[in-house]
């Protein structure tokens, strides 16, 4: 009895002494295993994470698209105005950090020096945010109250004989308030918006007669899957003279895209994990299958076949969960490198990419290991050790 | 003597070299995949991106200025010049035609809708899926549905032949209560004008202003408005490349280019240099890039590309080193070997030139075998994401040759040269 314990002992403490020794003598190899082992996890990782951040990533990149929501008066009540303090309320019941851009939008026809025009009154700050597609010639205006300088579209320019720097002269058709104000930019879109000019909010109030009313307002919303829909009902309901809705065009198609960038990551990713893996499992088969030697040794000293397998894995498993936490570490960091360089922000690490990462490497050190520790046991050690 | 040592070196350790080969052509087939999607994404995902609708607005030189407010139109006079719809197939005869997705005319009609109340709406003209009659492609078809992909429609899309399917727009069909089916009778306003009833085939969903409206045909608009042969504006579906600092300064001022700028800026599809085309083969229009789409398109398609290059450079680096460390593996425990041979007399060179172009071999076949496994791999990506095939890039595959060598030689470059260090005497006798 007493014989049996110790020898079982004495065969542990030996298991741990190889274990060991093989570890912290033979350095050069050990540290070639983790590194392979641990550029493999790092590029899995960042991956990984760039992966299940793609969509919040992209569906901001998307926002360059401008507005995805629209709020107008409900046709119901009749009104073609809102009030702009009800459309701020609204705008405010989208999270900050979801909201990219936000601009009320009020029209009415002025007069110019040489003819009428369409005038818009905005929120510049919003707007440019809302719409980074504007393509102006000149400056945008960048504060709100700015009550001297105004924004006017290329063609209307073109038919006033207008460009940046000149004054214009700008009437209330209905309310005769007259200013003069100097164009700080020429704006194109290739839309309705190149032939109307634009003033901050309250100026527009004064010459059309409608301050503190707004006609519709427009958002951009950071929008993954559907929720931007719930949002449209919930506005809704809790201001029954709103109308609040997704702007097809651009919410619908950036589902698609969405999709297919989603899509490609994936496969990307998963193709990287497998042959990252693969790649990781030859370096390892190599490494360990120079051991044949050793494996001959002991098993002529008498280790058992069981011994012998349970000492390689156990030696994989180390060096392969160092390597797997190493990696996890730098490539973290490398998602922060790739994160910057692409997006300009960081990459959150999700739990759920964790397991994703783990297990292929772990199984791929331990399936590297045994491999060739298989072939290895089946041999005749006499053999192997003659062998030169 | 070296060649037959090489020989030797590679066929003895055969299972070892086959290892080596195998790793570098893994990560050659990761790289060539990598590279190619990241080359063709461009392309592919402007194409993508064309469910955005149009980016490119054709319509007639000197046209007044639109005083619209939400719908209601300030300056009715407006509108009196028109395209020839004869001149549209020219559209996919420029420079960059095969650029062209699609385009789709419109003609617009305010018509009055024969019920109490006499309601006042617009009727539009369209082309759902018309033959465009084009010289060398005549499958070509001129389509709103290639052209606005988002546009939803409850019902069936109307018939170019007849004349009596249109479409209501969603926000009209529930003011009048109308449904797919339903009869609906329009005449031109004003005394007199001719009636003519027509079958709503299906209610249209856009999100946008033509969920007010009516849309038709384009040759009875056309009747109904007296036009025939016109029309106001011309929808353009165009693939493009982002703008750059060239595009731009074209826009800004195309007299500041010289003439090798120029002829680049004319030969890229950019948005700017397409409609120049179009302008330059249609007499009296002026086309405009709607750059919501244009610059949206821009934005989205070049994160996407700087996305797939870092993605590419990181697996890049990272395969480099696996190869790195598997050459050092196989190069060290050659360390008795070496001692032999030195102890024999072989000068360092001598050793640094076998593993060297050992390296080299395996880095080549390694390569090879990779663009081979990669062109497929990109393949079947390019299959499963976009549904076409992504083009082999010819410039992937001697990078890559060059690429697997490099590393295979910079991989056995360092354990080389410690092998070398190393004394033949310690070594033979087991202690190193």
């Amino acid at each position: 009895m007493v014989g049996d314990k110790g020898r079982a002992m004495t065969k542990r403490a030996m298991f741990l002494r190889i274990l060991f020794k093989s570890l912290s003598v033979r350095k050069n190899r050990v540290f070639i295993t983790f590194f392979s082992i641990m550029t493999g996890a790092s590029i899995i990782t960042a991956l990984s994470c760039v992966y299940f951040d793609i969509s919040a990533k992209m569906s901001r990149e998307l926002r360059a698209y401008g507005a995805n929501f629209f709020l107008g008066p409900a046709s119901a009540s009749g009104s073609r105005t809102l009030d702009a303090r009800t459309v701020e309320e609204a705008i405010r019941m989208v999270p900050s950090e979801k909201l990219a851009g936000a601009s009320p939008y009020v029209y009415g026809m002025v007069r110019l020096d040489l003819g009428n025009a369409v005038l818009a009154g905005v929120d510049f700050r919003g707007l440019r945010r809302l719409s980074p597609y504007w393509q102006v010639e000149g400056k945008w205006i960048s504060v709100d109250f700015d009550d001297e300088a105004c924004l006017i579209g290329k063609s209307l320019a073109k038919n006033m004989e207008l460009k940046v720097g000149d004054r214009v002269n700008v009437i209330g058709t209905e309310t005769g308030f007259q200013k003069s104000l100097t164009i700080k930019g020429v704006a194109e879109t290739g839309q309705a918006e190149d032939e109307q000019i634009f003033v901050n909010l309250s100026l527009a109030g004064k010459f059309l007669g409608m301050e503190g009313k707004v006609n519709h307002a427009m958002l951009s919303i950071v929008a993954e899957g559907t929720d931007i829909d719930g949002l449209a009902v919930q506005m809704g309901r809790k201001f029954p003279g709103l109308e609040a809705r997704a702007i097809r065009k651009i919410s619908h198609s950036e589902g698609k895209i969405l999709e297919k960038i989603k899509g490609l990551m994936a496969i990307i990713a998963v193709i990287i994990l497998v042959i990252t893996t693969l790649c990781v499992m030859t370096t390892l088969i190599a490494v360990v299958s120079e051991r044949t030697r050793e494996i001959g040794l002991m098993k002529a000293i008498g280790a058992g076949d069981r011994d012998i397998v349970l000492q390689f894995l156990a030696e994989a498993l180390i060096i392969g969960m160092s390597g797997v936490a190493a990696g996890l570490l730098s490539g973290f960091l490398l998602a922060q490198v790739l994160g910057r360089a692409v997006f300009g922000s960081a990459i959150a690490f999700r739990m759920i990419a964790l397991p994703m990462i783990m297990a292929p490497l772990v199984a791929a050190s331990l399936l590297a290991a045994a491999l060739p520790v298989r072939m290895a046991v089946k041999i005749v050690p006499a053999q192997v050790l003659k062998e030169e | 003597m070296f060649f037959r040592m090489l020989k030797q070196s590679l066929f003895r350790g055969r299972r070892r070299k086959a290892l080596a080969v195998a790793t570098i052509a893994l990560s050659a087939t990761l790289i060539t995949a990598l590279m190619n999607i990241a080359i063709g994404v461009g392309d592919r995902m402007s194409r993508e991106m064309k469910s955005y609708g149009a980016n490119i607005n054709v319509v007639p030189k000197g046209e007044a200025l639109h005083l619209e407010i939400g719908g209601v139109d300030y300056n009715p006079l407006k509108g009196l010049v028109f395209l020839n719809e004869a001149d549209l197939p020219r559209i996919k005869e420029i420079f960059w035609h095969n650029n062209i997705i699609g385009f789709a005319p419109f003609l617009e009609k305010s018509v009055e809708i024969a019920r109490p109340g006499k309601k006042h709406v617009r009727l539009i003209g369209t082309n759902f899926n018309r033959p465009a009659h084009i010289t060398g492609d005549e499958d070509f078809r001129s389509s709103v549905k290639t052209v606005f992909p988002y546009w939803q429609v409850k019902g069936a899309w109307p018939r170019d032949e007849e004349a009596s399917g249109l479409l209501a727009g969603a926000a009209l069909a529930r003011e009048l209560n109308l449904k797919a089916g339903d009869a609906i009778t329009v005449k031109p306003p004003g005394r007199g004008g001719l009636e003519q009833v027509f079958t709503v085939t299906g209610i249209l969903a856009t999100g946008g202003r033509e969920e007010d409206v009516l849309v038709a045909p384009l040759h009875v608009v056309q009747l109904l408005a007296g036009l025939e042969g016109k029309v106001k504006s011309v929808s353009v579906s165009a693939l493009t490349v982002p703008e750059d600092r060239l595009s731009r300064r074209a826009r800004a001022d195309a007299d500041s280019l010289d003439s090798m700028e120029y002829d680049r800026w004319y030969c890229t599809a950019y948005v700017g240099s397409i409609t120049h085309q179009i302008e330059e083969a249609i007499p009296n229009a002026t086309a405009r890039p709607i750059w919501q789409v244009a610059a949206g398109e821009g934005a989205v398609v070049n994160k996407i590309q700087l996305l797939m290059a870092v993605v590419t450079l990181a697996a890049f680096i990272a395969s480099g080193l696996g190869i790195s460390s598997l050459m050092v593996t196989t190069i060290m425990e050659r360390a008795k070997e070496i001692g032999l041979m030195k102890a024999l007399g072989a000068a360092d060179w001598e050793i640094y030139l076998l593993f060297l172009s050992e390296a080299a071999l395996l880095g080549a076949a390694g390569g090879m075998l990779g663009c081979v496994a990669g062109a497929g791999l990109s393949r079947v990506i390019g299959l499963s994401i976009f549904g076409t095939i992504v083009p082999i890039s010819p410039i992937v595959i001697p990078v890559n040759i060059v690429v697997s060598v490099l590393i295979a030689l910079s991989g056995s470059l360092l354990p080389s040269r410690l092998i070398t260090k190393l004394y033949p005497a310690e070594v033979l006798h087991g202690r190193r």
